[in-house]
């Protein structure tokens, strides 16, 4: 996922270019001003250059061209950054107009495609209970089909949203609990892989939307799940500036030039064949919606460590 | 036989919604549409209804709203789009009872179904009144003196449940299960921040002090 800029940054960046460019020209004048003008009052000394008096004359009178060049100039610069900054703004406003057209247009074709996807997979669904064996498995496959496909659906239509609080529905909450009934719902998958699933649930409130939090710990386990050997570990602890949820496995761990790009989207990984390729991209997503950070690094054990850092909800 | 009312505008997806249904021993009928569905709630006597939220007409959030408007309780199951957020927080606020995301798996159908059914089975009290507080739990709605305070929605179960055990100390655990269904163990004081989240919105209607602070126990609403 490319790191996403906020238009008010774009049009900050934009009118610091503007401004510095015109500072430039500003400074270039300035000088030219300064050396037309040495020129002159040395012109104009002409036949008593070289006595002290004329030495201290010209000094003072440099002086004075200096002063006003500078009052002159400061005003200058402050009404040009004032009208590159409204410059600026008019010129992102059709770019942001056209992201937020392509936002609704995202959505808009998300929500077309949810309608035939369901419609698929509750009537394969309810075709199951009267079909014969065979016709029942090819009626779960594409049931189960259309349901991945609506997964990958809404992991797009989350990604295509700009990933701030707004888009959150926050409360105070818990990551103990997130924790907690997040192992509650992995431990089928890890019994069947049989792989030992370990909670630790250490509290530590943060200002989440649980749903999204829930979403973030599910991809990191069912991530971690596929690649361990034998065991997964799932924590969330209170650190002395916030806090961190850490989801480590004993797999062959992530190599460090893959570590960034894990988080793109549709990046896959060798021998895996599971998994949408847009979980840790919404993890990402999700990580940086709540104002928080996401990065791997290498387990003790030498398999995959995730930690994801969030902020202390203000009361805790 | 339990009696469900489907109100689905798409055929195929309201057919095999019936045909689950039958399948676990239901009776199902369907209607198209929200001014039918309705009609339906209204005039006939349903065990549960299953609403789309996107309905052509009146939406299904409407229905409900319109249903529970004119008293009727038959408990609603909500049928919204995955990750709209602000429908599933509607979707509760306007009666509905529980909601789903579509497409759903039919097991989760089921079982919130039944669910709905078994909480149906027991009425519970709607209007809690504490001294000059007023809690309206079929409106979702508060006040104190008369005036509205607005409540998010963990905020106000956790009003509700001190307003039903009005007098009675509640220890934080007691809190941490009934409100988050918590089960881990160590302490949270997660608790703590709601308590004080519900204090500061009642001070400001001048509820000040209705919720004590029981030194070694937890909390009270006090009579």
């Amino acid at each position: 996922m490319g790191r996403r800029v906020s238009t008010n940054d774009v049009i900050v960046r934009t009118a610091a270019y503007y401004l510095a460019g015109f500072v430039c020209v500003l400074i270039a004048l300035s000088v030219g001003a300064y050396a037309f003008m040495a020129r002159e009052y040395a012109s104009l000394m002409g036949p008593a250059l070289g006595t002290p008096e004329a030495a201290a004359g010209i000094a003072s009178a440099m002086r004075h061209v200096v002063v006003t060049i500078v009052t002159i100039d400061v005003p200058i610069v402050i009404l040009v950054a004032i009208a590159s900054y409204v410059l600026a703004r008019a010129a992102i406003a059709p770019i942001d107009a056209a992201r937020e057209r392509e936002r609704i247009f995202a959505s808009d074709a998300a929500h077309e495609l949810r309608t035939p996807l369901t419609a698929i997979a509750t009537v394969a669904q309810a075709a199951r209970a009267n079909a014969s064996p065979e016709s029942r498995a090819a009626f779960e496959e594409i049931a189960r089909t259309a349901l991945d496909a609506s997964e990958i659906v809404s992991g797009l239509l989350t990604l295509a949203r700009d990933p701030r609080p707004a888009v959150l529905q926050c409360e105070p909450i818990d990551l103990a609990a997130v924790v907690a009934t997040s192992v509650r719902d992995l431990s089928s998958m890890a019994s069947v892989r049989g792989i030992a699933l370990e909670g630790e649930t250490g509290s530590a409130i943060v200002d989440g939307d649980e749903r999204r939090l829930r979403e973030l710990v599910r991809n990191l386990g069912e991530n971690a799940l596929r690649y361990a050997r034998t065991s997964v570990r799932i924590a969330s602890e209170r650190t002395a500036n916030g806090c961190e949820l850490i989801v480590e496995d004993d797999g062959e761990g992530i190599p460090s030039d893959e570590r960034e790009r894990i988080f793109g989207r549709f990046y896959r990984r060798e021998n895996d064949g599971a998994g949408t390729g847009l979980g840790l991209a919404i993890v990402r997503w999700i990580a940086i919606a709540h104002r928080g950070t996401v990065t791997v690094s290498q387990s003790s054990t030498g398999g995959a460590r995730f930690v994801t850092t969030l902020p202390l909800h203000r009361d805790a | 036989m339990m009696r469900i009312l489907v109100i689905e505008d798409n055929p195929s997806i309201a057919d095999a919604i019936a045909q689950m249904l039958e399948g676990q021993k239901f009776a199902a009928n369907v209607v198209h549409d929200g001014e039918a569905g309705l009609d339906h709630l209204l005039r006939q006597s349903y065990d549960a209804a299953i609403v789309d939220v996107m309905l052509p007409g009146i939406d299904g959030f409407t229905v409900a709203r319109n249903a529970r408007a004119e008293g009727v309780q038959t408990p609603i199951l909500m049928l919204t789009a995955r990750d709209a957020v602000e429908d599933r927080v509607t979707g509760l606020d306007c009666g509905a009872d529980d909601y789903l995301a579509k497409p759903f798996v039919e097991g989760e159908l089921i079982a919130r179904v039944r669910a709905i059914l078994r909480r149906a089975d027991r009425p519970l009290v709607t209007v809690i009144e504490v001294g000059k507080l007023r809690v309206d739990v079929g409106a979702r709605t508060a006040t104190y003196e008369g005036k509205g305070i607005d409540f998010g929605a963990t905020e106000f179960r956790l009003l509700e449940l001190m307003a039903r055990n009005a007098g009675i100390a509640l220890s934080r655990t007691q809190i941490l299960e009934r409100i988050w269904d918590y089960d881990f163990d160590g302490s949270s004081n997660i608790v703590d921040v709601y308590v004080s989240q519900l204090r500061r919105k009642l001070k400001k209607q001048g509820a000040n002090g209705i919720i004590e602070t029981v030194w070694g126990v937890g909390y009270r609403l006090t009579t």
